[in-house]
């Protein structure tokens, strides 16, 4: 009885706040939506370990149900492993139903709501859900169908399924018809989204066809697929007391210390040893969790917040790469050049974290020099597109000195220039300011991580301004040289008014004087392009 | 007057311009035939290069220089000052004057008709000043030499004795009588000194008026009717052309020069030290455009007391004030010219400016006796001949 009702509600208390869940204005709806349907996509893909090929439609079929809104069609195709007939209502209708809720790793999605609440977004705006076509391996024909969610059971609901052929061994296609409103450009737009997601996931091939656009494709430029590192257990000292006492629930019968054992990482013989020395009686520890009360577990909970714990391991964090990243950020367009760093991984407020930053600057973007850098926040290579004031990367950008490197900064500010500066955190326990994801939680260690990188990115970065800068001072001295010389000596010819064998004379000296320079400046370029070619 | 300062940049004439102009121009041609890196000295004209002699009176330069060296970098701004060199010396040649702005239009002209000279082209006339300034640092002469004339305000001079004879760019005289010019003043423009002086009766005294309003003012009450003298008005710190005009009085007519002003730190600073001993941007000019020998009369800080006049505190919200007392606490400790102990009175009253935080303005001599209008005319001539002045 009282499980019925934990799940109906869970439905229902969704679908009544999508907004906390990225459904908050018209904007967000298509790119959380597209952005849901591609997580689930790539987690897919690697948890399978095959390199991912996506192909996105966007399409614009007439006006939406809501007011200044377009009903909006979005596809998405995968060459993924495929779900099983029995997983896809759960997959698209079940809210909380992921096999990834709490693990531990640095998947995209962590607690199966996002899919689930585009198919309700699709229910309450044009009364269908989602669309499926799905194969795996094992099916000989591809299922067909339709997934509601039933919001009083928060159950999946399976309609017009069919079995059909289909030219793929194994795949998933998803498609919602939501009302919603397109933004291809500028920070929130779908055009940004599709790039980030590119640049961190170097191994995926990407097709999309946007409305009033001809297909593209971002071809991918490495055919290794990330390790996805083990899951890691939580580490005690991360855990508020609720989420303590909730985490004994999925161990079922179980001794306590056994399960401080197993269910948490950096916790072993020497602590249980330490955790009795504080006064936690043998007995206690015996007790199996499910027979422990409130009072014991808050006793347990605060005696080992007291005991020096090593700091959880790193290796649960997963790295892009600085090769990967350098061939991926080239993907964003014509680049003059670039500079990429992965700091190694580290703990923040004992959580393991890995902070990968690309920094490029574009070619075709040269003239825009007074606005702001364009930012690409990522958590868990999922591109971050709102509220970005608030977040840990943006803070960590402006309390950098960037003119130190050749930027144009305004004071506590982001800098300027036409730069795109992607900034990656991963980490299996990302802590975000709401549901939907958008904000990265700023805490004082985290910026401090992701500052040292941007100040070592900041430092490859320079390196490259610095060298153009030599040649443009090359440059600017041999035409100023050819430009000012001759003017000056015939001048000086008419005022004095000698002769023409003085003026050539004086050309050559001016020329022999002013070359000596040029010759400096261009030993120096070759300094810098020295100092340049462990980057390139 | 020291033979240093005698000899030199100031005893250049106009006519020496063009020989010294070719002298530099050779110069920077037979280094460059020998790839040899040109540099031009220029005097360097700031407070910490300005010396004081009382006996010489005025401020002067001291031995430093700035050195220009023709490199990448300075090959622009030494390709410009030749080209509006030429400009200039052709006006020299030819009797023609121009303004800045006139000289920064003649210099576009001379781009458009000649795309060669393209790279040469000023965006702005500051860039265009900026290489006149230059080239009177290299010639080490002042614009006014080289026939480029600011429009100068200030000077509006009356007298009743006065006739200044000015000999005109065709070899013609004009003669020019102030007492047949009614209320009217006659305003010294360009080069003052150029200008010869008489007087009909002997003149007994020149008092320079700050305010030019008040100047016009004494005129109109019968003042230069009552007293053998010339009254100019200076109209704030004076310029060049005010600053040439009386050193020409003083030099030629050499009557007592009084100066009649504001009690408040800007007037003594920047009007009267700049009237008496010239600037420290002017170091090299100083000799022709300052007069030495003028006193000044007033407002002293004792008449507050002896004519009861109305003087109110230096507003300490008003950033301009703040900003002159500050200066003028700078002066003391910087400035030769009040440094020098024959300037100790002058010193003085900025002490108390600075001590006393208060100001008083020329104007308010009208306030000891309002129905009279004479009355600041009666105190001028009081002090004058009792010698109340420093």
């Amino acid at each position: 009885m009282s499980s019925k009702i934990t799940t109906s509600s869970t439905a229902e208390y969704f679908s009544k706040n999508l907004q906390q869940v990225g459904f908050s204005s018209h904007v967000k709806a298509v790119l959380t939506t597209l952005k849901e349907a591609v997580d689930n996509a790539l987690d897919a893909c690697e948890e399978q370990r095959i390199l991912p090929e996506i192909e996105i439609w966007i399409q614009k079929l007439g006006p939406g149900s809501l007011k200044n809104t377009d009903r909006v069609k979005i596809r998405v195709l995968d060459n993924g492993p495929g779900i099983d007939s029995d997983d896809v209502p759960k997959v698209f209708g079940e809210y909380l139903a992921s096999s990834k809720f709490g693990r531990g790793r640095c998947s995209r999605g962590q607690q199966g709501i996002g899919i689930s609440a585009a198919t309700t977004w699709a229910q309450l705006t044009s009364a269908t859900g989602a669309r499926v076509i799905t194969k795996t391996k094992t099916m000989r024909k591809a299922l067909k169908c339709t997934v509601e969610v039933d919001i009083k059971n928060n159950k999946g609901v399976i309609k017009d399924r069919e079995t059909i052929d289909w030219d793929r061994t194994s795949g998933t296609s998803v498609e919602f018809e939501i009302d919603g409103r397109l933004q291809l450009n500028g920070e929130a737009g779908l055009l940004t989204y599709l790039n980030g997601t590119a640049l961190v996931n170097p191994h995926l091939t990407l097709h999309y066809n946007l409305p009033d656009e001809k297909r593209t494709t971002i071809v991918r430029v490495s055919d290794v697929i990330p390790e996805i590192p083990e899951a890691v257990e939580p580490h005690p000292h991360t855990m508020k007391l609720g989420e303590f006492i909730a985490h004994s629930h999925l161990y079922g019968r179980i001794k306590a210390e056994a399960w401080l054992k197993k269910g948490f990482s950096r916790v072993n013989e020497g602590t249980i040893k330490d955790l009795k020395k504080a006064g936690i009686k043998s007995q206690v520890l015996d007790k199996n969790v499910d027979a422990l009360n409130e009072v014991e577990f808050k006793d347990l909970y605060l005696k080992i917040q007291g005991i020096p714990l090593m700091a959880p391991a790193t290796k649960s964090v997963l790295s892009i790469g600085e090769e990967a990243l350098a061939k991926s950020i080239k993907r964003l367009g014509e680049v003059d050049f670039f500079s990429v760093l992965s700091r190694k991984p580290t703990i923040c407020d004992f959580k393991p974290v890995q902070v990968e930053v690309a920094i490029a600057r574009l070619f075709d973007k040269a003239n825009e020099s007074d606005s702001p850098i364009q930012i690409i926040r990522f958590a868990n290579r999922v591109p971050l597109q709102f509220d970005k004031s608030a977040c840990a990367i943006v803070s960590a950008i402006e309390t950098v000195n960037w003119r130190a490197y050749g930027l144009t900064q305004p004071k506590e500010s982001v800098p300027q220039g036409p730069y795109i500066l992607a900034v990656s955190v991963v980490s299996p326990f990302i802590k975000f300011k709401n549901a939907s994801k958008e904000t990265i939680d700023a805490s004082e260690e985290l910026v401090e991580e992701i500052r040292r990188a941007l100040i070592q990115a900041g430092q490859k970065l320079a390196k490259h301004i610095r060298r153009e800068d030599k040649a443009n001072d090359l440059e600017e001295k041999i035409r100023h040289i050819e430009q000012f010389g001759p003017i000056l000596v015939e001048g000086l010819i008419r005022i004095t008014k000698s002769s023409q064998a003085r003026k050539k004379a004086a050309e050559e000296g001016l020329m022999k004087l002013l070359g000596r320079e040029a010759r400096d400046a261009e030993a120096e370029l070759k300094e810098a392009d020295k100092a340049l070619k462990p980057l390139v | 007057m020291s033979k240093t300062h005698t000899s030199g940049v100031s005893s250049r004439t106009q006519q020496d311009l063009p020989t010294l102009s070719k002298e530099i121009c050779l110069r920077l041609l037979s280094d460059l035939e020998r790839a040899k890196r040109p540099i031009l000295y220029a005097t360097k004209c700031s407070l910490d290069n300005a010396v004081y002699n009382h006996k010489v009176g005025y401020l002067t330069p001291g031995e430093k220089k700035v050195a220009t060296e023709l490199n990448v970098s300075s090959v622009k701004k030494m390709s410009r000052a030749i080209f509006l060199l030429e400009v200039l010396l052709r006006n020299v040649d030819t009797g023609g004057v121009n303004t800045k702005r006139e000289l920064y239009y003649i210099a576009k002209g001379e781009v458009k008709h000649n795309s060669r000279l393209k790279p040469l082209d000023f965006e702005d006339q500051i860039e265009s000043d900026d290489s006149i300034d230059f080239i009177c640092e290299m010639l080490e002469c002042y614009r006014e030499d080289l026939n480029c004339f600011a429009n100068d305000r200030g000077g509006q001079t009356y007298s009743q004795q006065l006739i200044v004879t000015e000999t005109l760019p065709d070899g013609e005289k004009a003669v020019v009588e102030l007492g047949k010019l009614g209320t009217s003043p006659f305003q010294p423009k360009n080069r003052p000194q150029k200008f010869k002086l008489s007087s009909k009766k002997p003149i007994d005294f020149c008092l320079i008026v700050e305010s030019e309003g008040t100047a016009n003012t004494l005129v109109a009450n019968g003042f230069t009717k009552r007293n053998s003298c010339i009254l100019l008005g200076a109209q704030g710190v004076p310029s060049n052309a005010v600053r040439a005009w009386c050193k020409t009085i003083q030099d030629q007519l050499q009557v007592p020069m009084y100066f009649f002003g504001d009690l408040d730190a800007y007037t003594l600073q920047n009007i009267f030290r700049t009237l008496k001993a010239g600037s420290a941007a002017s170091l090299i000019r100083n000799q022709d455009y300052s007069a030495p020998d003028v006193k000044f009369l007033g407002v002293l800080p004792e008449d507050i007391a002896k004519y009861d006049l109305p003087d109110y505190a230096v507003k300490e919200s008003d950033a301009q004030e703040v900003r002159a007392l500050k200066k003028a606490s700078d002066a003391l400790k910087n400035d030769p010219f009040f440094q020098d102990k024959r300037n100790k009175g002058l010193a003085q009253i900025m002490n108390w400016l600075l001590k006393n935080k208060r100001r008083c303005e020329q104007q308010s001599f009208f306030s000891v006796n309002p129905k009279d209008p004479q009355m600041p005319e009666k105190i001028i001539m009081e002090k004058i001949r009792k010698q109340i002045f420093v």
